[in-house]
């Protein structure tokens, strides 16, 4: 239940801990009455408007770039193209890859090849958008076309035309992670349940708002000015710097209010490089606003996956042992943020459950498609959907009943702190009782009634399907070094500042750049309490700007960490804060600090009201009249507190990919009914509920907020959207008229509930939730295969438009091969 | 610019739009604008002169006759027709379908008459029209003729309007006692485009009688099968005997194929929305 906010200062009273409850979120107001400041709400004196001339080929030689006729028309300004981008740079893109990975090349515009259909090779400056675009058309471009590969498993293949020649393979990343004995285990394994195939598709979590910047390259100081939605500004700024040739502390990157960002406003350094270079050139800022169709073909998609040859070997009673399979993870035309994705997923290697042996031959490949950046749910999502489907699929073969199967493989609640088989470990949590919960919460035993009652004949079928994932939070950067062990990076750590201004306010100031995850509200959360005031009477002020924040390398919002790392920032800063109010209040009020207390902004000696200083005398003591102060206290407090707070990581070890990959390890079950139409593949979601556990809850509704919207993008992902092209690399769904985004009219009903296993490695007990864990694919895809008969194919893809389903309903009838098939153990020990 | 320049005019009477279109070569009618604007924006289409005839009171009327023939003005919005107490008198159906499209902003500005001039295939009422027997009243600065709807939509954004002519409303014959109208689609989602679709006009005296099949999304333009249709004539109005009908519906279609689905699927799914349409129908018709 929340409180309204006139009612937060009448109910402080009463409340102990403004930690916990549901208040009304700060940042409302603003936001809800248009008053947020979005990228297209920036400005700059003098700016001019950018159009990026892009490739209509997925893969072509550029011949030649003539922008003569673009530079006539009236009101164009400069006219940038990939060649002179080049000879303003550097070096090319730092690349995370090693070997050959590490020797593709990007630069801000594409030079002598487009690899994708969108791919930039010129971007014009003109005095509107619109003269811009105009513009852009009138750039001539000859390109020769070359051959395409837009299959990531082909893709490695050595007969694959190759996108860059420098690295002269596909491969940008290759690696076998081999955990425990999975030779052992399929020897001596009862049944091993043998999949051919699975396929994680390619979609992007759609925004609101797409991509921009405003981007001035000043002439007189040299300096970089970035106002953008990057939601990982400082990240864009490691990777631009040597390519640009500029210092860190000459770039200047802000963020304010972003509409939207589920990892896919990580990455767009590209554009942001060449504007700058536009900006450069043109001697005037550069201003560039996405248009939808260029965000659906060039901003980025996620990750696309194909698992092969998949191996599970199980024991009569249902344990599974573990899982040997191929992954080819298709990551587009160049790396943005890949090939973290090869290491990223091994965070939550067996995912919900125990076994041991778990053995993946892991392949990055390039393609001419769209690059992918990571999006919500990176890279665990679509390990953890094959894990779904294997135990699903395990259960379908061998008879057993999933949520049975489910409980008997989970990590027992008992079980935690439980180290995984590559040396992760899972904080705390409880799964069967989620699972339980999710159950009942979907009212599944009316609905597994009624699918009794259904029976045949009635051309439709009711599927109940579960979706048990885990959102791990909190990542040890070292982790980047089981890709490239050269990479000087590991740990984490996020930065906060917290201030007494000069009439005593309370301000905190953050170094993230929240999309919809509430931080001014939670950090007024816990800084209140901190304190002992009222959440509104603590100002935080978010958005990321490089110029006033406090910030580390790892600072931005991604990567469900902000209740451990931002919160953990904002508890040590603020109580640096109050151990600083509290030596000043005491010399101020000749009273030990034990018998001090703070409250409603002040600070009084415990049992006498009337002997109190207010916040402001404190503010005055320390910067407007300081001489009363002793010399020592007055040189040593400055009421400005910053913190950083940093988790208890170690270096992983590379040779054999183990280590404590991430801090906190949140849990969802979902539960999702369906009812499916036998003529025409249609499936209509009848119930659909979500149990949440991420340790303790800051602020409930933001939690389930955050779950209601994973959810409603896992749905979406898992029934409408889809990101494909055809064989020229032409990509099918450039725009929403053919790219169905989920909107309130499809997502049902979510009945949500929680429970809290507090973390016992955080600050405050809390766990990262943000990214959900792409529940719902799992969940849809388990309650379609909850329909299908003994003899119908499986539940193979991730995207089940109607037509997938309907060949799935019939595909028995016409005896297509099903996909998987079981090896068991004989009476006699032989198998057959 | 996003729009090129366009000149733009807002006549007062009909006749006056008529001179105007007749006028201009590179004249075009903008009706509620949800159509239109968005081919201006993506400049698939050059138009010189936009004739605003949204606001003219003779293209804006609903009338119902005593027979329960219902004419609809060109420039009435899809709401209007949500919320007529005429149309949903006797013509219920197409309250229904004027009310599905998506969403309330559009349903606030678009109109029949630009939902049957962009004779876009994914549209609502162009397959609808057909099966229920409307016509088409069209004038121009010469005179006036009609057309039958069936004969209307001629291909992809192609319609039999001649330059300078204007859709001025859409005749829809009664839905008298034992005729009932059905609509079916299957839609990638709630609100998205149909990827295939049916609509059906049905009458059933004991057996039934004349009964009009149009199929949407298989072709450029809304088709009418003839052979489901004429397997339905005389048969009884039976689930079954309609599952035979839809049986005929076979390789003469040769739908487009895309993301959403393949030409193969939509030929089958034509089968399942005609029959779902029919039987529809049937039940409506019964109804009465």
């Amino acid at each position: 239940m929340s409180v309204t906010s006139s009612s937060q200062a009448a109910t402080r009273e009463r409340v102990r801990s403004w930690t916990g409850q549901s208040i009304t979120r700060k940042e409302d107001g603003r936001l809800v009455q248009g008053q947020g400041s979005f990228i297209d709400d920036m400005g700059m004196h003098g700016q001019g408007y950018a159009w990026f001339v892009r490739s209509p080929h997925a893969h072509a030689r550029i011949v030649s770039i003539d922008p003569a006729s673009a530079l006539a028309m009236e009101g164009v300004y400069a006219v940038l193209t990939g060649a002179e981008a080049r000879e303003m740079c550097q070096v090319p893109f730092f690349q995370i890859a090693p070997g050959d990975g590490g020797r593709i090349e990007e630069w801000p515009l594409a030079v002598d090849t487009v690899r994708y259909q969108g791919d930039a090779v010129a971007v014009v400056l003109a005095d509107s958008r619109d003269t811009a675009r105009d513009a852009a058309e009138l750039v001539e471009v000859e390109y020769d076309p070359l051959p395409v590969v837009v299959d990531g498993v082909k893709a490695a293949e050595p007969d694959a035309p190759v996108l860059h020649e420098k690295a002269g393979t596909n491969v940008a990343w290759h690696g076998t992670y081999d955990f425990g004995d999975i030779d052992w285990a399929l020897k001596n394994a009862d049944h091993v349940v043998k999949i051919d195939r699975l396929h994680f598709h390619r979609f992007s979590s759609t925004p609101l708002e797409c991509n921009g910047a405003v981007v001035d390259w000043d002439r007189g100081t040299g300096v970089v000015e970035v106002k953008s939605n990057l939601q990982m500004p400082m990240f864009a700024a490691m990777v631009m710097g040597p390519t640009l040739g500029v210092p860190i502390n000459k770039f200047s990157f802000s963020s304010r209010d972003i509409g939207g960002a589920f990892g896919n406003k990580i990455s767009f350094y590209p554009q942001i490089a060449a504007l700058a270079l536009l900006s450069k050139k043109a001697g005037r800022p550069a201003k560039w606003t996405e248009y939808r169709t260029e965000h659906m073909l060039t901003s980025t998609h996620g990750n696309e996956r194909t698992f092969l040859d998949i191996e599970v070997p199980v024991m009569a009673d249902g344990t599974i042992l573990g899982v040997k399979a191929r992954a080819y993870d298709d990551v587009g035309a160049y790396l943005h943020y890949e090939p973290l994705g090869a290491v990223i997923w091994s965070q939550v290697v067996p995912g919900c459950y125990k076994f041991k042996n778990v053995q993946v031959d892991f392949t990055t490949t390039v393609t001419n498609k769209c690059p992918v950046s990571p999006n919500r749910g990176y890279s665990r999502m679509q390990h953890l959907w094959m894990l779904e489907r294997i135990v699903d699929i395990v259960a379908h073969e061998l008879g057993f009943d999933p949520v049975e199967l489910r409980k008997a493989n989970y990590v027992q609640p008992e079980d935690y702190p439980y180290q995984t088989p590559n040396g992760c470990v899972y904080d705390s949590g409880n799964l069967p009782l989620s699972l339980d919960m999710a159950l009942e919460l979907a009212d599944v035993e009316v609905w597994r009634r009624r699918k009794l009652e259904l029976g045949t004949g009635t051309g439709k079928r009711i599927g109940i399907g579960i979706g048990s994932t885990l959102d791990s939070g909190t990542n040890n950067f070292g982790q980047a070094r089981i890709v490239n062990p050269d990479l000087p990076f590991s740990g984490n750590g996020e930065a906060a500042f917290a201030k007494l201004d000069l009439y005593g306010e309370v301000n905190i100031n953050l170094g993230t750049t929240p999309q919809g995850q509430s931080h001014e509200t939670t950090a007024a959360q816990v800084a209140a309490d901190i304190l002992n005031m009222s959440p509104d009477q603590v100002t935080v002020t978010t958005g990321f700007d490089q110029a006033h924040n406090s910030f580390v390398g790892f600072s931005g919002t991604y990567a469900s960490q902000f209740a451990v790392t931002g919160l953990g920032a904002v508890m040590g800063a603020v109580e640096k804060l109050r151990d600083e109010i509290l030596e000043v209040a005491s010399f101020a009020l000749q009273a030990p600090i034990d018998e001090l207390e703070l409250g409603d902004g002040a600070c009084a000696v415990r049992g006498e009201p009337a002997r109190a200083i207010p916040f402001i005398g404190i503010a005055n003591l320390v910067y407007t009249n300081n001489a009363v102060l002793p010399i020592e206290l007055a040189s040593r407090v400055t009421l400005n507190c910053r913190h950083v707070y940093v988790p208890p990581f170690q270096v992983p070890d590379t040779e054999h990919k183990t280590g404590n990959l991430t801090l906190t390890y949140s849990s969802q079950i979902h539960v999702c009914v369906v009812e499916v139409d036998e003529e025409t593949g249609v499936v209509e979601i009848l119930a659909y509920s979500a149990v949440d556990d991420c340790g303790k809850r800051i602020n409930p509704q933001v939690v389930e907020g955050q779950v209601h919207g994973a959810a409603g993008l896992g749905i979406a992902a898992a029934l409408y959207e889809s990101f494909e092209y055809d064989e020229d690399g032409q990509l099918q769904e450039p725009s929403f008229y053919e790219y169905h985004a989920g909107t309130a009219r499809d997502i049902p009903g979510i009945r949500s509930g929680s429970i809290e296993s507090p973390s016992p490695f955080t600050p405050n007990g809390a766990k990262g939730m943000g990214e959900g864990g792409g529940a719902p694919l799992h969940a849809v895809c388990s309650a379609i295969q909850d329909v299908l008969g003994k003899n119908d194919a499986i539940v193979a893809d991730s995207h089940n438009p109607w037509e997938r389903v309907h060949l799935l309903l019939h595909s028995g009838e016409r005896g297509d091969p099903r996909g998987v098939r079981v090896v068991s153990r004989g009476t006699e020990g032989a198998w057959v | 610019m996003l729009l090129k320049s366009v000149e733009y005019v807002r006549p007062d009477t009909v006749p006056e739009a008529l001179d105007l279109l007749r006028s201009n070569v590179g004249a075009a009618p903008l009706a509620g604008g949800q159509s239109l604007t968005n081919v201006l924006k993506h400049r698939v289409a050059s138009v010189d002169l936009l004739v605003d005839i949204s606001a003219l009171a003779e293209l804006r009327s609903i009338t119902r006759t005593a027979e329960g023939v219902i004419e609809i003005g060109s420039c009435v919005t899809y709401d209007e027709i949500d919320h007529s107490r005429e149309v949903r008198a006797g013509h219920d159906i197409v309250a229904r379908v004027a009310a599905h499209i998506e969403d309330q902003q559009i349903r606030n500005r678009g109109t029949i008459g630009g939902n049957c001039c962009l004779s876009d295939p994914t549209n609502n009422l162009p397959p609808l029209l057909v099966a229920l027997g409307a016509t088409m009243n069209v004038r121009s600065a010469g005179g006036s003729r009609q057309v039958a709807a069936e004969d209307f939509f001629k291909g992809y954004f192609l319609t039999a309007l001649e330059p300078g002519e204007l859709l001025t409303s859409v005749t829809i014959p009664p839905l008298l006692s034992g005729v009932g109208a059905g609509y079916v689609s299957v839609s990638v989602a709630a609100d998205s485009k149909a990827i295939v679709r049916a609509a059906a006009r049905v009458e059933v005296k004991g057996v039934i009688g004349e009964a009009r099949v149009v199929l949407a999304r298989v072709a450029s333009v809304p088709v009418r099968h003839r052979g489901m249709e004429d397997a339905l004539r005389g048969a009884p109005p039976t689930a079954e005997s309609v599952r035979a009908a839809a049986a005929t519906i076979g390789n003469e279609l040769e739908p487009i194929a895309d993301s959403h689905g393949s030409s193969q699927y939509r030929r089958e799914m034509a089968r399942v929305v005609a029959q779902r349409a029919v039987l529809e129908a049937i039940a409506e018709g019964g109804g009465k």
